[in-house]
């Protein structure tokens, strides 16, 4: 039977869509290095304003920005279903994301409760767009498609981020302490790394990971019910875990099983991937798979540490487990996946859109001109430095803090530095086509 | 001369299938059409077709989950070549 395929010509976005998020990104991962750098090894610990404020420069500003770039990029390619209107909507996700993060982040260094309520309107409205158009793009989107059914569920999740960002901006803005405060902050980061990023990472991996590394496919059961169950785990956690605030034993060891449950997950997931590149076809290793392998050994390390610190007191009393855990997870899970996707998919955008306008046929350049490979091999090593030194900070953070934020900055500086060069190269050409 | 140019490309990974194809594209006699035969759909590949002048028609393949035809916009002779093959086969 033949279909004749979607005519639709202009699947997808202008090239300027995806490319604002991710040539902001490294600009907040310089900031965040500068505040860090700015308030020293004093600031490194859970909760403190520094730390509150980089997390989200590094959470929204890099990470959750790449993030959105990635799937106004992803849908149409993937799912053949593009976002509604994508100029409008990412100019104004684009900007109102750019704003709140910098105001949030300011309010929360600060102390300010004013900045933080901008940073309500500004986030709250920025990404309810967002998910709006991701929502309505997905439900028009090839129901049967693994990366797709698990976009809904992160986009989902990042609703519920949000609700409970908002929950406890509120706090900061009314400056109310209540004894609850930090169980609802625990809900907003878990469903933010687990649900957001965690379920994100997963959903495209199905699709990335075969095609770009030439490995097997995901297993069939993997790609149907992984990110449901997380879900629904993260679901049942969320009750019992607010419900454990009535302080009793049951409640608390049914939290702690359902956080195994999702630890186990995306243990599972991290294992099956590195597995699956073990088995792959090509033998040459390609930079991105390296930086994936790095993702997954990370996000190995992550849920090893936080298992091991329910069983061994004394490192679970440690006071800068949480910390390593997050910066792990942000570093050496998140980031690492958001380099290596950048560096396919930036070269990729930019060839692709001058073959579109190439209506001449002169000739272009190669896809692997873009970006040379030996700044992406320069990227990867530096990464790779980053993450023990990650430890060191936690451990001991008056030798370590200023190295590592050094280090996050150059990164980040390098980062820029080859989005523009692509961008350059994609101008030099378009203006004499 | 051959009408149909077939191009095989679902075990190249990403970007050497929309390179080959476009390369091909170059090549292309007038009345002449390829058939591309790809384990996904090639959505940005579309696009380009599209901007670059030629037209294209995807189905269920046999050997491969897709098969594109690509022929000029302006060449009736592939284009009636295409419809006989998919009306045929
Ligand atoms: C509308 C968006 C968001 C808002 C308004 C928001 C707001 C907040 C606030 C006010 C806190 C401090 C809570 C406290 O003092 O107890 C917090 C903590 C946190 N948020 Fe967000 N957030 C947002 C999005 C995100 C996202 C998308 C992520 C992750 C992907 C994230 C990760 C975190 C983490 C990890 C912490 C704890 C930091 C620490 O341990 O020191 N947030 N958030």
């Amino acid at each position: 039977m033949s279909t004749p395929s979607r005519l639709s010509l202009t699947q997808a976005p202008p090239i300027s869509v995806p490319l604002r998020f991710f040539f902001t990104a490294p600009f907040f991962g310089i900031l965040a290095a500068l505040v860090q750098i700015n308030a020293g090894p004093d600031a490194v610990s859970q909760w403190t304003p520094t730390t509150l404020a980089i997390t989200h420069l590094l959470t929204l500003g890099y990470i959750s920005m790449v993030m959105i770039g990635a799937m106004s990029q992803i849908l149409p390619v993937v799912a053949g279903s593009p976002l509604p209107r994508p100029l409008l909507v990412s100019s104004v996700v684009h900007t109102l994301l750019t704003l709140g993060v910098l105001a949030l982040a300011s309010g929360l260094l600060f102390g300010r409760g004013e900045a933080v309520l901008i940073a309500m309107f500004l986030l709250g409205a920025g990404l309810t767009v967002f998910i709006g158009a991701a929502a309505y793009s997905l439900i028009l989107a090839n129901a049967d498609n693994a990366t797709v059914s698990g976009m809904r569920v992160a986009i989902v999740a990042l609703a519920i981020t949000v609700v409970f960002g908002l929950r406890v901006a509120a706090e900061h803005v009314l400056h109310l302490d209540l004894p609850i405060a930090k169980s609802w902050t625990h809900a907003h980061l878990t469903w933010g790394f687990i649900g957001w990023v965690g379920i994100l990472v997963i959903s495209v991996a199905y699709e990335v990971v075969p095609m770009f590394q030439m490995t097997p496919k995901y297993p069939q059961w993997m790609q149907r019910w992984m990110t449901k169950m997380i879900l629904v785990g993260l679901l049942f956690w969320t009750s019992v875990y607010l419900l454990a605030i009535i302080d009793s034993t049951i409640w608390n060891i049914l939290t702690l099983l359902l956080s195994f449950y999702l630890a186990i997950g995306l243990s599972v997931f991290a294992g099956v991937t590195l597995y699956l590149q073990s088995q792959r076809q090509r033998r040459i290793a390609d930079l991105t798979l390296k930086f994936w392998r790095l993702a997954m050994v990370s996000l190995l390390l992550c849920t090893s540490l936080w298992v091991v610190g329910q069983f061994w007191p004394s490192l679970g009393n440690w006071r800068n487990i949480g910390y390593l855990n997050g910066m792990l997870f942000i570093f050496g899970f998140a980031v690492s996946v958001i380099i290596g996707m950048l560096y396919k998919i930036i070269p990729f955008l930019v060839w692709l859109h001058l073959q579109r306008q190439n209506t001449r046929r002169i000739k272009l350049p190669n896809m692997k001109e873009i970006i040379p490979e030996q700044r992406i091999r320069w990227h990867f090593v530096l990464h790779l430095m980053l993450l023990p030194l990650l430890a060191g900070v936690a451990i001991k953070p008056v030798w370590f803090v200023y190295p590592a934020a050094t280090l996050f900055g150059i990164s980040s500086l390098l980062l820029l530095f080859n989005i523009f060069t692509a961008l350059r190269i994609y101008q030099g050409y378009y203006t004499s086509m | 001369m051959k009408q149909e140019l077939v191009l095989d490309v679902s075990d190249l990974p990403p970007p050497e299938p929309l390179e080959k194809v476009l390369e091909a594209t170059e090549t292309l006699a007038s009345g002449q059409y390829i058939r591309m035969l790809h384990r996904q759909e090639p959505f940005p590949l579309y696009d380009v077709l599209g901007d670059i002048g030629f037209k294209h028609l995807t189905r269920v393949g046999q050997k491969t989950s897709f098969e594109i035809f690509i022929w000029r916009n302006s060449d009736e002779a592939a284009e009636l070549a295409v419809f006989t093959t998919i009306g045929g086969a």
